[in-house]
C-alpha cells in the first residue's frame, strides 16, 4: 500500500522546471518586446510604430534637433504649449468646451490636423471649413514656402475657406496653419511623394513641439448627460465580479474529480457474421447476379437431392425429372429455375430466390 | 484538495451581499477573505489522508455472471477524525458499486469498506486506486489523496454447460454398465467373468473358462479408462469473431468463439474425469498461451478455469504447424485431440489441413466448432435484393463450410459443428459416441 498522491514537495520538484520555462519566456518575451516590438498606439501617436502612428515623424523631428513631447491631457497640453508649437493630432477626442477655451486662452503657434468644428472655432476662429473631398495627391499650386518645397503630397478631408494650398486643403490663418487630414504624416505615407517633406515644415518651425494626441475622448460634450456606464450603481459591477467567483467555485467543486481514470484494456468485438456481410456488400456492390445465383441455386440442390433419394453426383435431367414427378410441376420451368441463366436485375434475382424457395418447399412437403 | 458546494454557495450568499450593501467593493473583498479564510480552516482542520493505513482482502476469483465481494479495511492511526468520502476504483467494466462510500473513520479505529463488483468480462482485473476525500470541520474543503492498494480479481469463465452434465454423466453411466445388466458391445476392454445369465449375448460365452467349470460363464466388457485426452483451444484471429447473444451480459453483439470453446472444453473435461480418462489443456496460437498437463480428478477444473480466465483472441493467424508440433510432443501414446477452433475454409486450407494426416495418423483428431446463428438468419432472408445478395454470401459460406467439413471427415478427422447453445452438449455427445464405440 503506498500513497500515490505527490507531496507539495514533489509537486514543486516536478512542475519547477515547467515553471522556470514559463517564466524564462515570459521574461525573454517582454525584453524583446521592449527592445525592438512594435508600439501600438492610435492613429498619429508618436510613440506608435504602427501604419498609422507617427513615430518616424518624431524621429525626423528629434534628428533635427527638435524636442517633440507627447502630450495626452489638457492639463499637459496647457501647461506645456507655452513657448513650442501645439500640433493638435487628434482633435475628435477633445470635447470638453471649456477646456478648449482655456487651451485657445494660451498663446503661440499651432498646427490641427483635420480639425473638427468645435476645434476650429476655439483655436481658429472665422475660418470656414468644408468637409468631404478624398485623399489624393495633389500639387502645392500655391506660394507658400512649406508647399512649394515639399512639392507633390497626400491630402484631402477639409478644405478651408480662402486657402489656395493643396486646393484648400492647407491654410495658413494667423498663428494657426490647418491641414484636412494626417494621413500624410503617418509612418505609413510619410516616405512617398512630399510627404515628409510637407510635415517637416509644417512641424518643424519651432525648437520645441507639443505633440497633443490623447487616447480617449477627454471629457464629456456639452449638452451630454452621464454615459450608460455612470448610471449604473457601483454594486452591480461587484456583483457581477462575486458572481463570477461563484462560477468559478462551481467548477472547481464540480471539475475535481474522485480519484483518478481507471484505463481498461478493451476486448476486439468482431462479430463473426461480418465476413459474410461484407461478401453480401462486395455481391451487391459489383451486381455480381450470376455468382449470387449460382451460391443460391447450388445450395438448393443440395438440400434437396438427398431428399429426392438422389447421389450428390446426379446429372441435371436425372434431377429436374424427378423434381417434376414428386411436385407435379412443368419440367421446363424448374429446369430454368435450377439451371437457367443467371438473372438481369435485381428483382429477377430476388424473385428466383423465391421460386428456387418455393421449389424446395414443394418437394419437403410433398 | 478539494471543494464542495457550500463552497460555491458561499460564493452566491456573498453575490447578494454585495448586490445589496452600501460599499460593494469592501463587501467583495469581505467576501473573498470569509471564503478563503473557511477553505483554509477546512484544510487544516481536515483529517490527514496520507496518513490513512488501507489493508485488502486476499485476491479473489469468481465465475462470470457472479458478485465479488472486495472489503477493505480502512485503519486510521492519525490525531483528527477523517470523514468524507473514499472510492475504490476498479476498471468499469467490474461494474463497481457503489461508485463512492461515505467514510467516518475516527481518531485511532478502523473501518471495513465493501464494494461489490459485477463483473461483465472474463480475465484479471487489478485494482486502480483508493481515493479518500477528508472534509474539515466546515464542510468547505476537503484534502484528498489517492493510494495504491494491490488488489486482483480473477474472473473465470462461467461453464454454462454445466447444467449439462448430469445427463451426461448418466449416459456415461450407462456406456461404463453400472447398470445391472451387462452387455456385449459397450466397450472393448475385457473387464471380468461372471455367470450366464438368460438374456446374455450368446456370442460373449467364454468356451474355455466354461469348460473349466460347472456353470457357463460369459465375459463382460467395460469401456476402456484411463485414455488421454488433449484438449487444443485456438486463440488465434477466428477465435475473436462474435456468436450468438453474450449470456453474461446479453450482449447481442455475441459471445467470442473463445468463449464458447472454453464452455464446451469445461463440460468434456469434466465428463472425462469422470469417465476416468487423463485431460491436458493446451491453448494456442502462435505460442503456447496456457497449458494444464495431466490433471487428476480433483484439481482438474480449478486448474482448468484458472488457465482459461486470462485468456485473450489474439489477432494473429494461428499457426498450424507449431500446434501440431506442440500435441505430437505431448501426447507420446495415442489419445484423442480434441481442437476447438472454426471451420473457416481459407484459414483450415492453408493452416490446420496440410498438416492433419500427421495428427491423424498418430492421435484421433475431433475438431469442434461453434456454428453462427446469424449466417442461417441471413441465408433465409429475401425481403429486397440487399437481403438476397447477403443470402447468396451466407448460402456461399455454407457450402464452403459443408465440403471442408466433407473434407476433414475424408481424412479421419471427427467434427461436431454446432450452434453456440449446443456446442458443449454435442462435443460431450460425441466423446460418449467414441468411448461406447471403443475408439478411443
Amino acid at each position: 500500500m503506498t500513497s500515490i498522491t505527490p507531496t507539495i514537495t514533489e509537486r514543486w520538484r516536478s512542475w519547477r522546471g515547467v515553471l522556470g520555462a514559463l517564466g524564462a519566456i515570459v521574461v525573454v518575451a517582454t525584453l524583446i518586446v521592449l527592445v525592438s516590438g512594435t508600439r501600438n498606439g492610435g492613429r498619429l501617436d508618436v510613440e506608435a510604430t504602427t501604419p498609422q502612428g507617427a513615430r518616424a515623424l518624431a524621429e525626423l523631428l528629434r534628428a533635427q534637433g527638435v524636442e517633440v513631447n507627447q502630450v495626452t491631457t489638457f492639463d499637459d497640453a496647457i501647461e506645456q504649449a507655452e513657448g513650442s508649437l501645439l500640433v493638435v493630432a487628434r482633435p475628435e477626442f477633445l470635447v470638453d468646451a471649456a477646456r478648449l477655451a482655456e487651451l485657445a486662452g494660451r498663446p503661440g503657434p499651432r498646427l490641427l490636423i483635420a480639425p473638427t468644428r468645435p476645434v476650429l472655432q476655439a483655436l481658429a476662429p472665422g475660418v470656414v471649413a468644408s468637409p468631404g473631398s478624398s485623399e489624393v495627391v495633389r500639387a502645392a499650386g500655391c506660394d507658400l514656402k512649406a508647399a512649394v518645397l515639399a512639392g507633390d503630397a497626400l491630402l484631402g478631408g477639409w478644405s478651408f475657406g480662402g486657402a489656395t494650398c493643396y486646393r484648400g486643403t492647407v491654410a495658413v490663418v494667423g498663428d494657426a496653419t490647418l491641414v484636412g487630414s494626417g494621413s500624410f504624416m503617418t509612418n505609413e505615407k510619410l516616405a512617398q511623394n512630399g510627404n515628409a517633406a510637407l510635415a517637416m515644415n509644417l512641424a518643424g518651425t519651432h525648437r520645441r513641439v507639443t505633440w497633443f494626441a490623447p487616447r480617449s475622448p477627454l471629457g464629456v460634450p456639452e449638452g451630454g448627460g452621464k454615459s450608460i456606464e455612470q448610471l449604473i450603481p457601483a454594486n452591480v459591477g461587484w456583483f457581477t465580479w462575486a458572481l463570477g467567483l461563484a462560477v468559478l467555485l462551481t467548477a472547481l467543486w464540480r471539475g475535481r474529480r474522485l480519484g483518478p481514470v481507471v484505463e481498461e484494456r478493451l476486448p476486439v468485438v468482431v462479430r463473426a457474421a461480418e465476413t459474410v456481410e461484407g461478401r453480401g456488400r462486395l455481391y451487391r456492390a459489383r451486381s455480381a447476379r450470376d455468382r449470387a445465383a449460382l451460391a443460391l441455386r447450388e445450395a438448393a440442390l443440395a438440400r434437396m437431392t438427398p431428399r429426392l433419394g438422389l447421389a450428390a453426383t446426379a446429372g441435371q435431367n436425372e434431377i429436374v425429372t424427378a423434381i417434376a414427378a414428386r411436385t407435379g410441376q412443368d419440367g421446363g420451368q424448374i429446369h430454368r429455375i435450377l439451371y437457367g441463366e443467371a438473372p438481369t436485375g435485381d428483382a429477377a434475382l430476388v424473385a428466383l430466390a423465391r421460386d428456387l424457395d418455393t421449389i424446395e418447399r414443394q418437394v419437403r412437403d410433398s | 484538495m478539494a471543494l464542495t458546494g457550500r463552497a460555491a454557495l458561499l460564493a452566491v450568499a456573498g453575490a447578494l451581499i454585495v448586490l445589496a450593501a452600501p460599499a460593494p467593493a469592501l463587501a467583495f473583498w469581505l467576501v473573498v477573505a470569509v471564503i478563503v479564510l473557511a477553505v483554509v480552516v477546512d484544510l487544516a482542520l481536515a483529517g490527514s489522508v496520507r496518513a490513512l493505513r488501507f489493508e485488502r482482502s486476499d485476491d479473489q476469483r469468481v465465475r462470470l455472471g457472479e458478485t465479488a465481494e472486495i472489503t477493505l479495511l480502512v485503519a486510521n492511526p492519525g490525531r483528527r477524525r477523517v470523514r468524507g468520502l473514499l472510492r475504490d476504483a476498479w476498471p468499469p467494466s467490474t461494474r463497481p458499486a457503489p461508485r463512492e462510500h461515505d467514510l467516518d473513520v475516527p481518531a485511532g479505529e478502523r473501518r471495513r469498506v465493501t464494494t461489490t463488483l459485477r463483473p461483465l468480462r472474463r480475465g484479471d482485473f487489478t485494482a486502480a486506486a483508493v481515493t479518500v476525500r477528508a472534509l474539515g470541520p466546515l464542510g468547505v474543503a476537503a484534502r484528498q489523496g489517492s493510494h495504491r492498494v494491490d488488489g486482483r480479481v480473477r474472473v473465470l469463465p462461467p461453464f454454462l454447460s454445466r447444467r449439462h452434465l448430469p445427463a451426461k454423466l448418466a449416459r456415461l453411466r450407462a456406456i461404463e454398465g453400472l447398470n445391472p445388466v451387462q452387455i456385449r458391445g459397450q466397450g472393448t476392454e475385457f473387464d471380468s467373468l461372471r455367470e450366464y445369465v438368460v438374456g446374455d449375448d450368446v456370442r460373449s460365452i467364454d468356451w474355455r473358462a466354461t469348460a473349466r467349470r460347472a456353470d457357463v460363464v460369459v465375459r463382460t466388457w467395460r469401456p476402456e479408462r484411463d485414455r488421454r485426452v488433449l484438449i487444443v483451444l485456438d486463440t488465434g484471429r477466428t477465435s475473436a469473431g462474435r456468436v450468438g447473444v453474450d449470456p453474461a451480459s446479453g450482449d447481442p453483439s455475441g459471445w467470442p468463439r473463445l468463449d464458447w470453446g472454453m464452455d464446451a472444453a469445461l463440460l468434456l473435461a469434466a465428463l472425462c474425469a469422470r469417465a476416468g480418462d487423463r485431460v491436458d489443456f493446451l491453448a494456442y496460437d502462435r505460442t503456447i498461451r496456457a497449458q494444464v498437463a495431466g490433471g487428476g480428478r480433483g484439481d482438474l477444473l480449478p486448474g482448468l478455469v484458472t488457465a482459461m480466465a486470462p485468456l485473450e483472441p489474439e489477432l494473429v493467424e494461428a499457426d498450424a504447424h507449431g500446434m501440431v508440433a506442440a500435441v505430437l510432443a505431448r501426447a507420446k501414446r495415442r489419445c484423442l485431440v480434441v481442437v476447438l477452433t472454426d471451420l473457416n475454409a481459407t484459414a483450415l486450407d492453408e493452416g490446420l489441413l496440410p498438416v492433419l494426416p500427421q495428427l491423424a495418423s498418430r492421435h484421433l483428431v475431433l475438431l469442434a466448432a461453434v456454428a453462427d446463428p446469424r449466417v442461417a438468419a441471413l441465408a433465409a432472408g429475401r425481403d429486397g435484393a440487399a437481403e438476397v445478395f447477403e443470402a447468396a454470401a451466407a448460402e456461399r459460406q455454407q457450402v464452403e463450410r459443408r465440403q471442408v467439413t466433407a473434407r476433414l471427415r475424408r481424412h479421419g478427422v471427427e467434427v461436431v459443428d454446432a450452434l453456440p447453445g449446443d456446442l458443449a452438449s454435442a462435443l460431450a455427445d460425441a466423446y460418449l459416441n467414441l468411448k461406447a464405440a471403443g475408439r478411443l
